[in-house]
């Protein structure tokens, strides 16, 4: 026990703490968005799973940032797709959602088959590149704290500050700009955007690619940061987490980003305990992330529902 | 039946099956080229994907043995898509099912006559309490059912590869999957030297038990009502609360059932580590293809299970990876689910028309 609080407030732990949390962030803050708009995106686990595969196999060829536009640029595309498929041809969004997360898992597998001659499990013999981490050392020099600013906000990855910042970004355009207005609006009361003449379909159109393009960018951080290279089914649930993730964040940027930040320390929790407690199976420690997530969304809407009804009443 | 209604009938079961297999040659088509650029020789490719399945006794065999797999799994998608519950929880309850039937093949009461019933009892009870959990969660506390389903999933997963590597193994031993069941444990053949057995039957009979579940009792009336509209329901009394989570249970014993038709059928005969072999999920295409209908399920599988046993014996034959079948499921999905048509025109009307919501909101109200 001694150990586990030893690690856990270790600013080793920190550091993995902020890299299982950012692609959680990541797809939690798309998931977001789309569920603003009035459109549940179940299939930010797979638009995540091509985004990492798009991002290994673009990073043999390319520069690492060309193969993180090209993640995002595959997750918005995937987006628009379901856009389509959801606005124009009146699909209903889970299934839809549920197409993609199936075309995902085939898909990779196929496409890896293909780009390593033969491999079907993973993506050893495709030499990737991985994000850089920002060094901050000159920290240091800051008299006194130095070294644990050092410590602690230096190693992160690049795509961790874009996400943080990226949190004040969107809260900003949710809660300051009159298009956040309107997207805040179009998934609680369309009609009365429309009568405004704003056509909410666009508007849901648009939050869908972004949605995509944002869980393109968890994909990046995933298979370029905290595994550099792909494995088959590599997000391993981490897409429907963040979706949990959206529902017990209340429906807020902040709330994403302390819902991702807890999924992330229990995730991160699941990547130190087999070295510290090796007498408790892998595949419970593993089961971690899921029952925190069920617990978590159970509390939270049995909270939600106390309430509603004290409001009610 | 009024005669009107019995024409409405088939027009309905006409249009329904146009649009199934339109989408099927589109997914076909879509595939066909996705082989002709990945594949040395895509003809041949091509060929035995069509037609291989049925070459054979031995490959109708375990054609007919998916399509009876698919067909539980399809009618316990349709069961809670009928109640309008996106719950996708059929993966974990066949696991849950599994480790419940093995449990009971590899106990002293395996070795007797009741190995197959009672295993099939625990299986259908456990995947039930499986359906149950999410049920009750969204019925009493309105948590999203579509994510606490997909996390006991892989809750069931990690269970299963535990309770195998720990308890259900002989000791010492490397394989990632129990001893074989005694023979008293295992479905009997329906037709010798083929895997088709008994679980055939229980597929069937669970089509039969569905659709008059649903169109024949109250419950069903209810259940249809509810995910019908559920406004409407509340204002005529119906519990929801109970009607959701008995849907939601229901589901969870189709899946449990369709665990032990795995574990117990002659194509396995023991418990496996990922056995399923994501075929759970392949499920929900066919709850999407027969539009949730149980009499509709068994047709949507036996199509597909073609197609799927096709591509496995493509990807052993051939150079191209059997996970192009994956590509068409999503590809039929995503046409089936949504509204286009097999008329050219009207379908690029649909494409092209500009989006005025306005108006639809008009034809909604009418």
């Amino acid at each position: 026990m001694i150990e586990l609080l030893a690690t856990v407030f270790s600013a080793a732990f920190f550091l993995t703490v902020i890299r299982t949390s950012t692609p959680l962030l990541l797809a939690t803050l798309g998931g977001l968005i789309a569920d603003l708009s009035g459109a549940l995106n179940v299939a930010l686990e797979g638009i995540m799973l091509v985004s990492c595969l798009t991002a290994v196999v673009v990073s043999v060829y390319a520069p690492w940032y060309v193969a993180v536009i090209a993640a995002l640029l595959a997750g918005a595309f995937l987006g628009s797709v379901m856009a389509f498929f959801h606005l124009r041809l009146k699909a209903d969004i889970v299934l839809v959602g549920f197409a993609i997360n199936i075309f995902a898992s085939g898909a990779t597998v196929f496409a890896l088959t293909l780009a390593t001659g033969g491999d079907k499990g993973s993506s050893t013999n495709l030499i990737s590149k991985p994000v850089p981490a920002l060094d901050l050392s000159f920290l240091g020099m800051v008299p006194g704290v130095g070294g644990l600013l050092v410590r602690t906000l230096s190693g992160h990855s690049v795509l961790s500050w874009l996400a943080g910042l990226l949190v004040f970004v969107l809260w900003y355009f949710l809660y300051r700009t009159s298009w956040g207005l309107q997207l805040r609006s179009v998934g609680e009361h369309p009609s009365a955007l429309e009568a405004a003449g704003v056509s909410a379909n666009a508007l849901r159109g648009w939050s869908l690619v972004a949605s995509g393009a944002l869980a393109g960018l968890a994909g990046a951080q995933l298979s370029m940061f905290n595994y550099v290279g792909f494995t088959r089914d590599m997000t391993a649930g981490r897409g429907f987490i963040a979706l949990g993730a959206v529902l017990l964040g209340a429906r807020h940027p902040v709330g994403a980003l302390l819902a991702a930040l807890l999924f992330g320390m229990f995730d991160a929790l699941s990547v130190v305990m087999p070295g510290l407690f090796n007498w408790i199976p892998a595949e419970l420690i593993r089961m971690i992330p899921f029952v925190v997530t069920i617990v978590a969304l159970i509390l939270f809407s049995y909270r939600m529902k106390l309430t509603s009804t004290t409001f009610d009443h | 039946m009024s005669e009107a209604a019995t024409t409405r009938r088939w027009a309905v079961l006409r249009r329904e099956t146009g649009r199934a297999l339109g989408a099927a040659i589109i997914a076909l088509a879509v595939a066909f080229l996705i082989i002709l650029f990945s594949s040395k020789t895509p003809l041949q490719a091509f060929a035995t994907l069509t037609t291989a399945p049925i070459t054979k006794v031995r490959t109708v065999g375990l054609w007919i043995d998916d399509v009876a797999k698919l067909t539980v799994a399809g009618l316990a998608y349709s069961l809670v898509f009928q109640a309008r519950q996106f719950a996708l929880g059929v993966q974990g309850q066949v696991y849950v099912g599994a480790l419940a039937a093995s449990y009971i093949a590899l106990s002293p009461l395996g070795q007797t006559w009741c190995a197959i019933p009672l295993g099939i009892v625990c299986a259908m009870a456990g995947g039930a309490l499986w359906g149950f959990l999410p049920g009750i969660a969204k019925a009493r506390l309105g948590a999203n059912e579509i994510v606490s389903s997909l996390m006991l999933n892989y809750v069931a997963i990690e269970l299963a590869n535990y309770l195998i590597r720990v308890d259900l193994t002989t000791p010492n031993s490397r394989l990632l999957s129990t001893a074989p069941f005694p023979s008293t444990a295992v479905f009997p053949a329906l037709i010798p030297n083929t895997r088709i057995d008994i679980g055939l039957i229980f597929a069937l009979t669970s089509v039969v038990a569905v659709w008059f579940a649903l169109y024949r009792t109250s419950w069903g009336l209810k259940l249809r009502l509810v995910g019908h509209n559920s406004r409407f329901a509340q204002y005529a009394g119906i519990k929801e609360a109970f009607i959701i989570v008995s849907a939601m249970a229901a589901s969870g014993a189709l899946g449990g059932l369709l665990g032990a038709m795995f574990v117990e059928g002659r194509s396995f005969g023991k418990l496996a580590v990922s056995f399923e072999g994501n075929l759970a999920f392949e499920g929900l295409l066919i709850a999407i293809v027969a539009r949730n209908r149980p009499l509709a399920v068994p047709v949507a599988a036996l199509f597909y299970g073609y197609l799927r046993q096709g591509a496995q014996l493509m990807s052993i034959r051939t150079d191209v990876p059997s996970e192009i079948i994956v590509i068409v499921t999503a590809v039929i999905i995503l046409l089936v689910a949504s509204s286009y048509s097999v008329k050219p025109r009207a379908m690029l009307a649909a494409i092209t028309r500009s989006s005025r919501p306005a108006r639809t909101h008009v034809e909604a109200v009418k």
